[in-house]
């Protein structure tokens, strides 16, 4: 590990500016929103807040737009769309790089890759830290994450006296330290074992704030369990198929694409989509799969924490607990899940997931 | 790797009218399209939009395309509207394919519906080219009125190849029909075959499917043996937009024909 003071942070993201588009949690009022830092706008590096935990949004539009041209079709015919420029985003959490691993599974790591998310996945850099505290929806620890980066940063900074732990996760993030020696020093073994008990300490934490949700078998299996429970509708009641849930859900990846006409020939563009659409699954000829809400509303859970396992070996949620601060009919994913677990509503009228 | 979303222009030779709504496209790709007979295409009309269909061509001969298609909605509207000449965008192919692998000295019985007898006629060239790929074909195929039968000038050469029947029927009586009247699933009552030698493949609109699939069970076919083309809203083709799930399968990845042993289970899967 190395150790970083923090008027030497400053000075990094100043020198970031040079390759990236800096992204990074800044201070506005009451509330650290995720801005891009503008030179002589916002300031540079020095107005870079520390978040303790996640950020309201997640952080997936930084390498999936909400939409994004994926190709064009002009007079030389068709063409790929272009590449953002490198992103640098300061303030990742745990379990906003949980989720780049789980989107990597399906765009990535299989025969067919998305090509703009590899891209942005190659140039971007993380530098991310530890939470310093949870918020009362965080359950990163019940879905196998911590609440500090495991994985997926170039460097992960862990708030110790005077600065910061520096842990070094990639080839990107040595070279950065290399280019910028002056700023770093080795850290010694009390930084260390600080930065670990500190660890420790906040994993104890998101753990007993979730004691009240500790369920004992696979979520897969109990959401198997109810192939026709009138529970699911219980849960789903206070839906209003809003779509909050999959928009601000780091993990959540489903898009569509659509042809736009213009002036020079056309472009498409893949859009973020909703699961919770009525016409998401609409086919030709009208006739749709998942008619009902509460067959989306399973649908929703079972993709997450059934099928995603199966086809990609990981569930597809990264506990940030987002979903549960967005949903207007106050849906607690966490407490679903428990009382899939620990009820029983037996009925005939639901056929199951599809 | 080539980007994925990017099509390949091909240019529409002809236009086939096969009846009032079906119609083939005969397309010249800018490059070969190698594809195995059951997996899909996205169709592009440059500007308006694409949509997924199987090729109905051999999958031998890969600088050409066919594709049959039923008129429908947006795009296909479009495509029915279109001469030959202009140029259309092709992305793919995807999917599995049908299990060809499978069928070797096992009776293929193929059973189509409609346009569905599309993809089919893609697996039959490929069977008639490969002789040895499979034992004897026998084709059911099921069409409201002998107008909306597809490929009508290759039926009779179909019928006479050796090991090969062919059996056409319309749902209801129609005038100059001498031929068998019924649903299609009304050919499959007194079927002479070995359920433990035969393999059956299906595609149509999905109450045919269904109706198929409850009657090939009726008359002693495994689960294994009963494999199904079907159909869902597709975009990306590949598994990563996520909307053809049917359970924890993706259609376009692990499709689109599904063997029934595999989705069973799942709720709703044909409707
Ligand atoms: C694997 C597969 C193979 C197929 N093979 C064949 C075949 O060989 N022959 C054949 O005739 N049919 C085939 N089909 C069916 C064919 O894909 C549909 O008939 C076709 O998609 C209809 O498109 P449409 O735009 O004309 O119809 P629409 O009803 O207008 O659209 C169908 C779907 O496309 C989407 N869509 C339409 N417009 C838009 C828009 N503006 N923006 C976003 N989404 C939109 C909608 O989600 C809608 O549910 C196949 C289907 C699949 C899945
Ligand atoms: S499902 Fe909810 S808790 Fe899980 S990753 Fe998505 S937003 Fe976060
Ligand atoms: S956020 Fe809540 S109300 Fe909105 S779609 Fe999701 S579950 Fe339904
Ligand atoms: S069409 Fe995108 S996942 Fe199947």
């Amino acid at each position: 590990m190395k150790y970083m003071r923090t008027a030497s942070f400053a000075k990094l993201v100043e020198a970031l500016g040079r390759d990236y588009d800096i992204y990074a949690p800044v201070q506005e009022e009451e509330r650290l929103l995720l801005q891009r830092l503008v030179p002589g706008e916002n300031g540079g590096g020095a107005s870079v807040a520390w978040n303790p935990a996640r950020l309201g949004e997640s952080l997936k539009p930084i390498w999936f737009q909400t939409s994004r041209v994926v190709s064009r079709w002009t007079a030389e015919g068709p063409e790929a769309g272009p590449t953002p420029r490198p992103r640098a985003i300061i303030g990742a959490k745990g379990c906003d790089l949980a989720a780049l691993g789980i989107i990597d599974k399906v765009f990535r790591d299989h025969t067919f890759q998305e090509p703009g998310w590899c891209a942005a996945r190659e140039q971007n850099l993380v530098i991310s830290g530890d939470c310093t505290t949870c918020l009362d929806s965080c359950f990163c620890t019940m879905v196998g994450h911590a609440p500090h980066p495991e994985a997926h940063f170039d460097l992960n900074l862990s708030p110790l006296e005077g600065g910061f732990g520096v842990e070094v996760g990639s080839p990107k993030g040595e070279a950065l330290v290399a280019d910028h020696a002056d700023l770093f020093e080795e850290a010694g073994g009390e930084q260390v074992a600080a930065r670990d008990a500190a660890r420790a300490e906040m994993t104890e934490r998101v753990e007993a704030q979730n004691e009240p949700h500790a369920v004992r078998d696979p979520f897969a299996q109990s959401i198997e369990k109810h192939k026709s429970n009138r529970l699911w509708e219980a849960l789903a009641a206070t839906c209003v198929q809003c779509n909050a849930c999959n928009m601000v859900c780091p993990t959540c990846h489903c898009f569509f694409l659509v042809d736009v006409a213009g002036e020079e020939g056309s472009s498409r563009l893949s859009c973020w989509d909703s699961c919770f659409e009525g016409g998401y699954a609409r086919m030709a000829g009208g006739g749709t799969p998942r008619l009902q809400l509460v067959e989306r509303f399973k649908n929703h859970y079972h993709h997450k924490f059934v099928s995603f396992p199966k086809n990609w070996g990981v569930t597809a949620c990264s506990g940030c607990g987002r979903c549960i601060d967005a949903c207007m009919g106050r849906i607690d994913k966490r407490a679903c899940l428990h009382r899939l677990e620990t009820e029983w509503l037996p009925s005939d009228t639901l056929q199951g997931v599809q | 790797m080539k980007n994925p979303f990017v099509p390949v222009p091909a240019v529409l030779e002809a236009v086939i009218d096969e009846t009032p709504t079906i119609k083939t496209f005969c397309l010249k790709p800018a490059e070969p399209i190698p594809f195995r007979a059951g997996q899909f295409v996205q169709l592009e009309v440059p500007g308006l939009g694409e949509a997924p269909f199987t090729p109905s061509s051999s999958p031998f001969e890969p600088d050409r395309m066919e594709i049959t298609i039923l008129k429908t909605g947006l795009v296909t509207n479009r495509l029915h509207e279109l001469e030959a000449g202009v140029t259309l965008g092709i992305r793919g192919p995807f999917g599995k394919g049908y299990p060809i692998h499978r069928f070797e000295d096992q009776t293929v019985l193929v059973i189509g519906g409609g346009v569905g007898l599309a993809p089919l006629r893609s697996l039959l060239f490929h069977l008639f080219h490969e002789p040895e790929a499979c034992g004897n074909v026998s084709i059911k195929y099921g069409s409201r009125e002998p107008a909306e039968m597809c490929f009508k000038r290759q039926h009779a050469s179909w019928g006479e190849r050796p090991g090969v029947d062919f059996t056409p029927t319309i749902d209801r009586p129609a005038e100059g029909w001498d031929g068998h009247v019924g649903l299609v699933t009304t050919l499959l009552d007194d079927l002479d075959l070995d359920r433990e030698k035969t393999y059956a493949v299906s595609c149509g609109p999905e109450v045919m499917l269904r109706f198929v699939t409850w009657k090939l069970l009726d008359v002693g076919f495994p689960p294994e043996r009963i494999y199904l083309s079907m159909n869902r809203n597709m975009s990306c083709g590949m598994g990563i937009c996520g909307r053809c799930n049917v359970g924890s399968y993706y259609l376009c990845k692990d499709g689109p024909d599904m063997c029934y042993a595999d989705i069973k289970d799942v709720p709703y899967a044909l409707g």
